[in-house]
């Protein structure tokens, strides 16, 4: 499966959302779910999904999909275009 | 690191397709998994649900990320669980005070996680700029609050309380220096562990939640620092699941009544070999590799039967040899008068299961199966399926973990009644013939998919063929010993015919378990049967025939017409003594026993068993 889409399905998996209904833009403003608590298992499923480690400080940057998704380049996730 | 046993303790009575949803989510633990499971089991009919679960629980750290996991978890026990957490930091608030929401809910039972780190952060953080009166001040008022809590909590409620020792993982650090301190945190944490078991062993509402045993199982790893300190979640994302199952089987005993009898497996269980074909010298157990596996499955079992488990042999063998093997090793930690019921014959072991458990007055569910052979423990699940089976194998390190993993005998507590019980019971050691096959047996075997190959003795099956005619004493007619030279010999002559059978199921291949051997002379158009042997372990699922029906095949067309027999007893051989009256051929000599002889006017048409492919490959 395409990284973009793995990504976006940990978020929609984890936010309990349609996964059309998110983009790279999405973050705790315009998602109700995603509070602290949802972080956490964000963490851990993101952690599980592409076997990286985030650092501890990446997860405070938690603040849109976006950002999430260029702490994973910077692991070395790989994503296409 | 789910449990090994995990698929067994699905319940049985849920569809295939869910419990395969079930075990998928448990394994991977991931949170779309857990959720997909979840909602096919909460669509099952109520009653496969099981009754309410209404767990509190009471933390001082983050386990919400793990609910759902736990509910899925809990859910297989089976019962419909209702999981409320309590706020973090307000353990008294939560357990004693009756206004609670937790404890206003009535719950089933409650659970308390907890660790140093919170209960007295200062003994873990700061110990070193305590003196060590303060040190042992602090325990002790941990200790004495512990105390009170539990004293209070069963003044307001009635339900199970679980209280979780202490993992000492995050507590305990690695400095040398540590070790040599009086009051290093390590130490706080046994001694408030040692209470805590203390306060179950005295009053009965009290269980342990071994939280701080899981943790020295599973290691430092299963801990995460940075999730403990972006969300005070301790425990690892990878462990998560396997902290939600050791909770299950906390939980467990409180919903399944405890299997009540281990019925065991002889050969390749109790020790390693096969009594009928290597004698008891060829029998391994003892102090010496390998013997040690088997001694410590022995007295693995031997723990459970002074624990109130009652034991079974179910054994394909002779009575007398079994008898003679206990008795010529007196060392071993079990002997034969241990076992509450025998059944040492060459029966389906499902069908004596049932025999036992019908005079034991048990139910089928009470009965853990432990057989190293798939054929039997399929063959049990088959017939009897409400038999729990342990994941034993042929790899008896395999079964002696899935016995220690086990948790079909878990009780809180052993009364004295356990303890007494397998007294109560009066062995009973009856011997039944073989009888003959049934329409169920005839489905099961079906269901196996045997394929058997028919193949000739070649240069390369040469030592296979000398070692089955050197080892089998049960299924053996004439039980000739030829060797090597004797056999080349017969080979050389192409007027003799030397067949072998190997046979595979759906579980696997069992390689070469058969031998015919027929002696021909073309000039007055006899032939006869020379050798004609199976290994026990492939007995009972009509092999023989096909090898028979083989053999007879290839004689017809050799332009043979008349083809004899014999059956030569032994100490061992009585099985087959009436082996080819059943494949059709004719006695000739009436009268003894020891010895009979047998004729068939060839071309026959010999009954083929409809459940095997046979493949011949000559």
């Amino acid at each position: 499966m395409d990284n973009q889409i793995r990504l976006l399905q940990v978020f929609a998996d984890v936010l309990e959302m349609d996964i059309a209904k998110l983009d790279e833009q999405s973050s705790p403003d315009t998602i109700q779910n995603w509070d602290s608590l949802a972080v956490v298992s964000l963490v851990c499923e993101l952690e599980q999904t592409f076997d990286v480690s985030f650092d501890i400080l990446d997860i405070a940057d938690f603040r849109n999909v976006g950002i999430v998704k260029s702490i994973l380049v910077e692991k070395g996730v790989v994503f296409e275009k | 690191m789910i449990s090994e046993n995990l698929l067994m303790e699905i319940p049985k009575e849920w569809p295939q397709s869910v419990r395969r949803l079930v075990s998928t989510a448990l394994e991977s633990g991931r949170i779309a998994a857990i959720r997909d499971a979840l909602r096919a089991v909460r669509a099952l009919p109520q009653e496969q649900q099981g009754r309410p679960f209404r767990l509190g629980i009471c933390r001082t750290f983050t386990i919400e990320a793990q609910i759902e996991a736990l509910t899925l978890g809990l859910a297989t026990l089976p019962c419909r669980p209702a999981i409320m957490v309590g706020d973090m930091e307000n353990i008294e608030q939560v357990l004693i005070n009756p206004q609670s929401q937790i404890l206003q809910a009535a719950p089933d039972a409650l659970l308390v996680l907890w660790r140093l780190e919170e209960l007295h952060p200062r003994l873990v953080f700061e110990h070193d700029g305590m003196s060590a009166e303060e040190r042992e001040q602090a325990a002790t008022d941990v200790v004495s609050r512990i105390e009170s809590l539990c004293s209070v909590y069963k003044t307001v409620s009635a339900a199970p309380l679980f209280l979780s020792t202490l993992p000492e993982q995050m507590a305990g650090g690695t400095a040398v220096t540590d070790l040599y301190s009086a009051h290093a945190p390590r130490r706080t944490v046994s001694r408030i562990n040692q209470a805590l078991l203390d306060l179950a062993v005295h009053h009965s509402h009290i269980h342990i939640f071994d939280f701080s045993g899981w943790a020295s199982r599973m290691g430092r790893m299963a801990f995460d620092l940075k999730m403990d300190l972006y969300a005070r979640q301790p425990i690892a994302s990878h462990s998560l699941m396997s902290f939600a199952m050791v909770l299950v089987d906390t939980f467990r005993p409180l919903f399944l009544p405890p299997a009540k009898v281990l019925a065991l497996d002889l050969d390749g269980v109790l020790w390693g070999g096969v009594l009928g074909e290597d004698g008891i010298d060829g029998i391994k157990i003892g102090h010496a590799f390998p013997g040690n596996i088997y001694r410590r499955i022995q007295l693995h079992v031997l723990a459970l039967k002074r624990r109130g488990v009652l034991l079974a042999l179910l054994s394909k063998n002779d009575y007398a040899d079994v008898e003679r093997a206990f008795s010529a090793m007196p060392s071993m930690p079990l002997k034969l008068e241990m076992f509450s019921a025998l059944r040492v014959d060459w029966l389906e072991k499902s069908e004596n299961l049932k025999e036992i458990a019908e005079e034991l007055n048990l139910g089928l569910d009470s009965f853990v199966f432990v057989d190293d052979q798939a054929f039997e423990r399929e063959q049990m699940r088959f017939n009897l399926p409400q038999v729990r089976i342990l994941q034993a194998s042929e790899d008896p390190l395999q079964t002696l973990s899935a016995l220690m993993c086990c948790r079909a005998f878990d009780v809180y507590r052993v009364s004295k009644e356990d303890l007494r019980r397998t007294d109560d019971y009066v062995a009973q050691t009856q011997r039944r013939k073989l009888e003959t096959t049934s329409c169920d047996q005839q489905n099961f075997l079906r269901a196996l998919q045997l394929r058997a190959i028919i193949t000739r003795v070649t240069e390369d099956t040469i030592s296979r063929t000398v070692q089955m005619l050197g080892k089998t004493n049960q299924f053996n007619v004439t039980t000739r010993r030829h060797l090597e030279a004797d056999v080349k010999k017969m080979l050389a002559d192409p007027n003799n015919l030397l067949l072998l059978l190997s046979l595979s199921d759906r579980f696997g291949d069992q390689g070469i378990v058969g031998l015919g051997i027929v002696l021909g002379d073309p000039a007055s158009k006899l032939a006869k049967v020379d050798s004609f042997l199976f290994s026990c372990r492939a007995i009972g699922r009509g092999a023989e025939q096909a090898l028979w029906a083989s053999l007879l095949i290839h004689i017809s067309s050799m332009g043979y017409v008349s083809l004899h027999a014999e059956y030569l007893r032994t100490e061992r051989n009585h099985q087959v003594s009436n082996l080819f009256e059943r494949f059709g051929m004719t006695k000739q000599n009436d009268g003894t026993e020891a010895y009979s002889k047998y004729v068939l006017n060839l071309p026959f048409q010999p009954s083929l068993p409809a459940w095997i492919t046979i493949e011949d490959k000559t």
